[in-house]
């Protein structure tokens, strides 16, 4: 677009002609006005008409007008290549997944533009913003097979990963007969399969599709180097599917998932009680036969966990697959090996998709291996990595990781619920088995005791008769004895003792059986003799002394009690629960501990801060303070402290930052070297003051403004706010310098050049007077001639100066020389001394850049 | 206009007189030093440039966006902050 001989009228009346009335055309607003022209340009353009870029009337333009545009044009296209270059970044950022921000901007600001464009990539856009929430190895899945068929894709846009390839898959089949850029449908299709409410009409298409697509499979099988399918109708497939989930209900785990997919069945079921023949019929079927099964099963069950809430989907759909793997592996059990070929071989995923569900079915058997039979596992296992040198094993390597992780992103959560609870009920079970085992302890009450641990000179000294009798003997006292402490232990008030007198024990043991008698001494001598420990203690009369010999035993103690289960349960609850909150505890000081120094820190870190803060103000009143004294001496160097604190802090903060005060004082005078602190004496009493001892230094405030440098154009000058020619060689310049503001003593030789530099093109100033009392700061010039005095008119006029915007008026020429009589004479042009040539440069460059404009300024 | 910052409520509560130009909404230090170096170094400055492009908003937002670079929310706010004060004094 050649904008750049757009002039400002053309653009108002262009402008004009879109029926869109703009405020004035000036330097500031060209480039607005021209992004606003090119905007509406394109909208015309779109809409079918060819807007004419005839110029209206030719333009008048006041020479003025011409040279100050002329310096703005460069500007402008500049301005609006900087926009328009701005605006790609833009677009750029919405088609990958940018924020939500730049997607309200480029909305507000460039509808039209991007229109056409934008029309697919958002609804691709947003098509991945849904997906993005969802399980990102749908992504991943995509950028693995987006070199593959269009069917592949389809996994990308579907919602989730499991569902929509079932789904997709129908669709994709018709899409993929259909025309490439059939993308929406398929959104569009996943998008209603989205909404629950339309799950039926989602799994008749899902259905459907598969019924379609197993026709079309066949075509699509032959294209490439797979086993072809045989020519079962998707519906027998599906009935086959029905009948093995219906019979085989072995898995436990995966019963209720059967269950319900069973009740889905039975909702919505069309079953065909084909089931035996089926079922031998695809025994004996090719291998292809199984996998195009195999994987009508997969998609049917997919759609038609369709109608189950859509929470449950994903472990209906999970555990489908699980349930059929374990099934699958139940039947292959039953049926031989033809089943686990098939899974085998399918899981191998000849179809990238199927093997989807094949490597799910896989991540199952894996995980629940424990569940399954051992031998099929391990067969199709074997079988599995025999065929795993296919050539398309890499890449269901990497599905299969992927889906491993899919499918654990779905079912993990049940997953790992159900191994926690089998964990607990494990550990659970263990526990109360422990127990029960050491509280019962053996009932062999009456069987013959193998195994005795005297030795063999036990067994060779005495018969077996006697060798029974010493053990039901010894057996007997070891069981009451246990008894008796356990009874103690448990805290029953029967047996104040745990321990059993010699003769307490005998005449127990006697009334147990007339045998016995005999056989006291001997046992126990026997049990000295050992020197293991069989659960009798011998104490005698002596506590802790070694017993040596018979006689000297006095009492008897077990040293395994045995407790009924509750008191033992008791006891090991008690235990546990104590040493837990021990534990507990422990670790709640130690937590308790760690936040409190956290919390110590940060309040230290925090005060700190608010010292420093606290530092800075008191240097700042101080330095303040300093400088007004400077100024005027009337005031005391110093300031007393408190009144510093009493006016830099609230009344009602004074008690809590009392400590920051402190510390902010104790830190002023250990390291701040510019104030001095001092005790005086004010109005009687003794203050500690603080004494700014600082020479104030030269303004750096005032360096940060610009100084003396011409900052710019406000307004071209054209017709309106200039006269058309320059009418005397007199110029009266207005509002260059503050008198009350300047400082120094030559800054009118300063205004002097930067008048002279301004106009340095123009060689006809042959006398300059700046008038420091003026309140409007003026400065008057005289020029050679009129013409002189017109070009640096132009130059000056509503510029801005110093901050502040420069107006110039013609004087008569009879009043200037009233004024200056001086510069009667003067007829030499007066040029910039040298010293301000390197500064050209800068101000030459601040003419042009775009300024403010003030309408009607003159 | 769902909430306006103090500053917006601070400047349209009153004529603005010769306030500088970082006293308007959404023009910070940085923003206002840009301007002030374009010579737009007070609010009525702005204000006049505001009234030129005859209120439009979107005129508005760009060329505040092509002066002194603002971004999209110091551009509505600093519009809406003027656009309440001329609906307000003018």
């Amino acid at each position: 677009m050649a904008s750049t001989q757009l002039s400002d009228e053309e653009i108002f009346s262009e402008l004009k002609r879109f029926g869109f009335t703009p405020g004035p055309v000036t330097e500031n607003t060209r480039p607005v006005y021209l992004k606003k022209l090119k905007k509406l340009r394109e909208e015309q353009q779109q809409r079918g008409s060819r807007s004419s870029k005839t110029r209206s009337s030719g333009s008048i333009n006041s020479t003025a007008g011409d040279g100050s545009t002329a310096a703005s044009r460069p500007v402008s296209p500049d301005v609006t290549h900087l926009s328009s270059s701005r605006r790609p970044g833009r677009k750029s950022s919405v088609l990958g997944f940018s924020s939500d921000e730049s997607d309200a901007e480029t909305p507000l600001r460039r509808k039209g533009l991007e229109h056409s464009s934008k029309a697919n990539r958002s609804s691709g856009f947003q098509k991945q913003q849904k997906v993005r929430p969802l399980p990102t190895h749908n992504a991943a899945i995509k950028v693995q097979y987006g070199g593959g068929t269009r069917l592949n894709s389809n996994f990308s846009p579907g919602s989730d990963g499991q569902r929509s390839v079932s789904l997709g898959w129908g669709v994709g089949a018709r899409s993929s007969l259909d025309s490439e850029g059939m993308h929406y449908d398929e959104s569009a299709d996943d998008d209603d399969c989205e909404d629950e409410t339309e799950k039926n009409s989602c799994s008749l298409n899902g259905r459907g599709g598969s019924r379609l697509n197993n026709n079309k499979l066949v075509g699509e099988y032959s294209d490439s180097d797979e086993e072809e399918v045989g020519g079962f109708g998707a519906g027998e497939r599906e009935r086959d599917g029905l009948e093995f989930r219906r019979g085989h209900r072995i898995v436990p785990f995966a019963s209720h998932v059967v269950e319900r997919s069973s009740q889905t069945e039975e909702k919505n079921s069309e079953v065909k009680p084909l089931g035996g023949v089926n079922m031998v019929k695809s025994r004996g079927e090719v291998e292809a036969e199984d996998e195009a099964k195999r994987r009508d099963l997969d998609p049917s069950g997919g759609s038609r966990s369709n109608r189950v809430p859509r929470k449950s989907i994903y472990l209906s759909l999970a555990e489908n697959h699980g349930g059929k793997a374990g099934e699958n592996n139940h039947v292959d059990s039953e049926d031989g090996t033809s089943r686990s070929n098939s899974t085998s071989r399918f899981s191998i995923g000849l179809r990238p998709r199927f093997s989807n569900y094949s490597s799910l079915s896989q991540t199952f058997r894996d995980n629940h291996s424990n569940h399954t039979p051992a031998p099929n596992h391990s067969y199709s296992q074997a079988v599995l990595k025999k065929k795993l040198s296919v050539p398309e094993d890499e890449l269901l390597q990497q599905f299969k990781r992927e889906e491993l992780a899919s499918s654990s992103s779905f079912s993990a959560h049940y997953l790992s619920m159900f191994l926690l609870t089998a964990a607990c009920l494990f550990f659970l079970l263990l526990g109360l088995m422990y127990l029960r085992m050491r509280g019962t302890g053996s009932s062999e009450m009456d069987g013959t005791i193998k195994s005795h641990p005297f030795g063999s000179d036990f067994d060779s000294s005495y018969n077996k008769g006697e060798k029974d009798v010493i053990l039901k003997l010894l057996l007997n006292l070891h069981d009451h004895l246990a008894f008796i402490a356990g009874q103690h232990d448990c805290g029953d008030q029967q047996h104040p003792n745990r321990s059993l007198s010699m003769d307490e024990a005998s005449a127990y043991l006697l009334t147990q059986n007339k045998e016995f008698e005999g056989f006291i001494h001997t046992s126990l001598e026997w049990i000295i003799r050992t020197g293991q420990d069989l659960g009798i203690r011998l104490t005698g009369q002596v506590a802790d002394d070694p017993v040596t010999e018979v006689s000297e035993i006095s009492r008897l103690e077990s040293t395994h009690p045995k407790m009924p289960f509750q008191c033992r349960f008791r006891r090991a609850f008690l235990t546990v629960i104590v040493r837990v909150l021990l534990i507990a505890a422990v670790v709640g000081c130690v937590w308790s501990v760690v936040c409190y120094m956290r919390y110590r820190w940060r309040k230290e870190e925090e005060e700190t801060r608010h010292m420093y803060d606290m530092v800075e103000r008191i240097i700042d009143v101080l330095k303040t303070h300093g400088e007004a004294y400077q100024e005027n001496q009337d005031l005391q160097a110093y300031l007393p402290i408190p009144h510093v604190r009493d006016s830099l802090v609230q009344p009602q903060d004074r008690k809590t930052m009392k400590k920051i005060w402190d510390r902010a004082v104790n830190f002023l005078s250990a390291n701040e070297s510019r104030i001095r602190t001092e005790t005086q004496r004010i109005g009687g009493a003794d203050f500690l003051v603080w004494r700014w001892i600082q020479p104030s230094l030269s303004c750096d405030k005032t360096s940060l403004m610009p100084s003396k440098v011409w900052q710019g154009k406000a307004f071209p000058l054209d017709r309106r706010n200039s006269p058309p020619n320059s009418l005397t060689p007199c110029l009266k310049i207005r509002n260059m310098f503050d008198p009350v503001m300047e400082v120094g003593e030559n800054w009118d030789l300063a205004i002097h050049e930067a008048i002279l530099e301004k106009c340095s093109d123009n060689d006809g100033i042959v006398h300059i007077a700046v008038d420091k009392n003026s309140r409007e700061g003026c400065v008057y010039v005289k020029c050679l001639s009129a013409e002189h005095s017109g070009k640096a008119f132009k130059a000056l006029h509503g510029s801005w100066f110093d901050g502040k915007l420069v107006t110039v008026k013609y004087l008569r020429l009879d009043r200037y020389h009233q004024r200056f009589p001086q510069a009667q004479g003067c007829s030499t042009p007066l040029k910039a001394s040298s010293l301000h040539m390197s500064s050209p440069m800068n101000t030459a460059r601040l003419q042009y850049y775009g300024s403010a404009n003030s309408s009607g300024f003159s | 206009m769902t909430s306006t910052s103090q500053k917006h409520r601070d400047f349209v509560a009153e004529p603005m007189g010769e306030k500088p130009v970082m006293a308007l909404a959404g023009i910070g230090e940085v923003l206002g030093k840009r301007l002030a170096e374009k010579g737009f170094d007070k609010a009525y400055v702005v204000l006049g440039q505001f009234l030129v492009l005859k209120k439009d908003e979107e005129l508005f937002r760009d060329w505040l966006k092509d002066v002194c670079g603002a971004n999209a929310k110091q551009q509505g706010d600093c519009y809406g902050c003027l656009k309440d004060w001329c609906d307000a004094f003018l």
